[in-house]
């Protein structure tokens, strides 16, 4: 904790954390071993999620995203769908075989919304994978950093598959160290 | 077929320990001669204790833990696992025994291979499913194989015996025969005794803690995959964060007020029997880089 967090919660100013992006596009290269060595297959389908705000100024920002998606998506042949889930949390799902324009689309919606001052929504970008059974690399925005989720059934999560790919992939990915901050995301949207 | 590398680090570090228990040992035993009137009997007497305590340590851990001895039919599960983890390691199957605890723990003990047990608590079994639960048998069979009671029991005899002499010399004062001994040389003993004692100690939790690292070894070799084990420790340890099952999207926003404890001292480090979980989670990760990149 800096002197800066400890005099702000002094005062009450509590604040969310920024979004960073710093190390979004560490999965591109990533994606190398875990195809080759791990043998995890990309699904072609990544999806960002953020918190949707009941104000004008968000609306616009939404309509410029799916401006933007549509341009995007155009140019690197993607396709792509927004939802909303259950907790009210807004995801745009995209859908490509080359993952590289996943990573890039995921990049360019991110960062529309935080140049639209609604970085502190956003929460997280997932990329699925397929080994067994369903795999995903989560990438929260105020860690700045990826963690494994491996779903089963019934709520429990496969701990030592996401063990295993933290050990593994380590060296190549920025995984959050903490894994008391490894938050699943329960019936995933794609 | 997948190449198992030695740990070459972690076996000089041993043989390094033991060698220093043998330096210290050997000096204790030279001073003790050289002092005049070493005291046969006591040393005699030490060992007689410890050789029983050590023909009877199985059943007394086992008494001690409140341990009960389970059938093939009581638990089969329990016993069809360790079977099938035995055939691996190649070791007679030995005697299973189950503690009655939500405690999640698990020990072997035992002179030999041969004499074995190895138990398990129900809080243990509870909570692990059964690739953690294999991991954290195939630790313990480790244990046996690597004969770590007897290694451990040997390497503590003579600071057992530093130990009596620090805290009963006082009775022995009259040892040697009356006036032959001044008072002086027993506070010589005595000290001398505290310093031996104090380094074994310290050398013996050293040799512990590497024990654990092989055994942790062991069990990666044996299952095949040290990801369970790592998963088990998380799962057991009361230290370690857990990797959790509410939904981001339900905490979001109380993300920013997380606390990160600071506890560490290298002081507990050089008491503890046990590595920290966190050192031992580093080393399963190297070994599954080793086994898989």
């Amino acid at each position: 904790m800096g002197l800066i967090d400890v005099f702000n919660s002094l005062l009450g100013r509590g604040s969310l954390p920024e979004a960073k992006t710093d190390r979004l596009f560490a999965i591109s290269t990533a994606v190398v071993t875990m195809e080759l060595d791990l043998r995890l297959e990309p699904s072609s389908s990544a999806g960002i999620c953020f918190k949707p705000m009941e104000m004008s100024k968000y609306e616009t920002a939404r309509d410029e995203i799916e401006g933007l998606l549509k341009y995007s998506t155009q140019e690197t042949g993607t396709s792509f769908r927004l939802e909303k889930d259950e907790y009210n949390f807004l995801w745009v799902i995209l859908k490509d075989e080359d993952f590289e324009d996943l990573v890039t689309n995921i990049h360019m919606v991110s960062q529309t919304l935080i140049e639209q001052g609604f970085g502190e929504q956003l929460l997280c970008a997932v990329y699925r994978f397929e080994s067994k059974g369903p795999v995903y690399w989560i990438y929260n925005f105020k860690q700045d950093g990826y963690y494994p989720f491996v779903p089963l059934e019934g709520h429990k999560r496969d701990n030592s598959m996401e063990m295993r790919l933290k050990s593994l992939m380590e060296n190549e990915l920025p995984i959050e160290k903490n894994v008391e901050k490894w938050y699943p995301l329960w019936g995933m949207p794609f | 077929m997948v190449k198992w590398k030695r740990d070459i680090g972690l076996e000089g570090r041993m043989l390094l320990t033991m060698f220093l228990l043998a330096a210290v040992y050997l000096f204790f035993l030279a001073f003790l001669w050289s002092s005049g009137a070493p005291p046969l009997f006591m040393l005699l007497f030490i060992a007689l204790f410890m050789g029983i305590q050590y023909y009877y340590s199985d059943r007394l851990v086992l008494w001690s833990m409140n341990a009960k001895v389970v059938s093939e039919a009581e638990s089969s599960n329990l016993h069809q696992t360790i079977t099938r983890l035995c055939a691996i390691a190649d070791l007679p199957k030995p005697k299973i025994a189950v503690v009655n605890t939500q405690v999640p723990n698990a020990f072997a003990t035992g002179k030999s291979p041969s004499s074995a047990v190895v138990a398990v608590t129900t809080g243990l079994m509870d909570r692990l499913n059964q690739g953690e639960l294999e991991a954290v048998l195939a630790h313990e069979l480790s244990h046996v194989k690597n004969r770590d009671m007897t290694i451990l029991t040997i390497a503590s005899f003579i600071s057992t015996i530093a130990f009596y002499f620090v805290r009963y010399s006082i009775y022995f004062g009259g040892y040697g025969g009356g006036n032959r001994r001044d008072s002086g040389g027993i506070i010589a003993v005595w000290l001398v005794s505290i310093a031996v004692w104090l380094v074994s100690f310290l050398l013996i939790r050293a040799l512990s803690r590497y024990r654990e690292f092989a055994a942790d070894r062991g069990s990666a070799i044996i299952t095949g995959t040290p990801s369970n084990l790592t998963s088990a420790l998380l799962k057991i340890s009361d230290v370690m964060p857990r990797i959790p099952n509410d939904d981001l999207r339900k905490v979001e926003g109380m993300n920013a007020f997380f606390i990160i404890p600071a506890v560490s001292g290298s002081m507990m480090n050089l008491l503890s029997t046990h590595p920290s979980v966190e050192k031992r989670i580093a080393a399963l990760e190297k070994i599954q880089r080793e086994l898989e990149l």
